[in-house]
């Protein structure tokens, strides 16, 4: 055999050897415990949809500015509609010191949720994501109270709401439980208080499916 | 020593390909949002129907593919004029390519967002074939 071939074998067989041996520990390091750990998750805070009853609740630690979490949506959207009856689903808030116009957003949703309205704006608020992302704080908020409009809300109480941080607690402590639940990225789910480890967001699905079985 | 040095960089760039679609394969693997340098297309893709090909994730054809191609160029240094292995190499190249440009499309007009290690994948699999191209021609003036 020439050496050129020996060396370029080698060579191969190092590379694979590397990456694969790294992709094994990161992942090991990376999984943890967490799916089979049931986390305490504090059941009254957070919006709902379904019963208080229901057999599998399904958290979702989000952030409105997310692509991930914009990208979960019609999944999400389609378990709303499908296991209405049977399961609930909670919406916290973890948004990204990143994302400049996510607490905003958070703020609206909120606002939204004092009259009523918290699930047409969280909707409404993915759906335009890419409108709002990049504006500046002040153009992001003209953004907001239009969509506040256009749902018909109260603009002024959200306008007032929104300048006044009157939800920055709430949203301060939802951030606090998901990072003590270990919530790092988003979207994090927890069926059941269990950390969801998702390779595809149809998976919930499956996951769902599953509980609902046991 | 043209055709040395073509099979030479085609063997480097197909490690490059390697470890990125290993480095998707470890991404796609995870919940969490995507390490995306460019953009914030990375987790739309991911989490499109389009990730999985006949179900099987996209990273590991990737994989498979700059193995394939990979383990081709260590092939052909045995015997460099072999017209057999370059024109494998040249199909491998071409039919890797053209994969990736149907991906690329399908992120263009369907999903509506890029994914910058796919597309940094399909960039190198891009000169891939023109170093695969090069070669065949060169071999076939001789």
């Amino acid at each position: 055999m020439k050496t050129e071939t020996k060396v370029l074998g080698i060579i191969l067989i190092i590379t694979i050897a590397l990456l694969f041996g790294g992709i094994f520990l990161l992942s090991r390091n990376s999984s943890g415990s967490a799916e089979e750990r049931v986390a305490q998750i504090d059941y009254t805070k957070g919006q709902k949809i379904g019963s208080d009853s229901a057999k599998v609740k399904l958290v979702e630690f989000s952030d409105f500015q997310c692509p991930a979490c914009r990208a979960a949506e019609p999944v999400l959207q389609r378990i709303r509609s499908t296991y209405s009856d049977r399961i609930q689903l909670i919406y916290r808030h973890f948004p990204l010191y990143q994302h400049q116009n996510a607490r905003r957003a958070a703020y609206l949703s909120e606002a939204a949720g004092q009259q009523g309205k918290f699930w047409e704006v969280h909707d409404k608020i993915f759906e335009t994501q890419t409108q709002w992302s990049n504006l500046g704080n002040n153009e992001a908020t003209v953004l907001f109270l239009d969509l506040a409009k256009q749902l018909g809300l109260d603009e002024d109480k959200v306008k007032q709401e929104i300048s006044a941080d009157t939800f920055k607690t709430l949203i301060d402590t939802d951030i606090a439980e998901g990072r003590r639940l270990g919530v790092n990225s988003t979207p994090t789910f927890f069926l059941n208080g269990r950390k969801l480890n998702l390779q595809n967001f149809n998976d919930l699905v499956t996951v769902i499916d599953e509980e609902l079985k046991k | 020593m043209l055709l040395r040095f073509c099979n030479r960089l085609i063997f480097i760039l197909s490690l490059l390909g390697l470890t990125v679609s290993a480095f998707l394969f470890y991404e796609y693997s995870l919940s969490g949002p995507m390490n995306c340098p460019v953009g914030n297309g990375c987790d739309i893709v991911r989490a499109s129907p389009y990730s999985k090909f006949l179900g099987i994730s996209l990273p590991i054809l990737g994989i498979i593919f700059y193995a394939f191609m990979a383990g081709l160029s260590i092939w052909r240094t045995k015997n460099i004029q072999d017209t057999r292995f370059t024109g494998l190499q040249l199909l491998s190249a071409l039919a890797g390519f053209a994969f990736g440009v149907y991906l690329t499309l399908l992120e263009a007009f369907v999903i509506g967002a890029y994914c910058f290690w796919c597309v940094l994948s399909f960039i190198i699999s891009g000169v891939v074939l023109l170093f695969a191209v090069f070669s065949w021609r060169k071999r076939h003036e001789n």
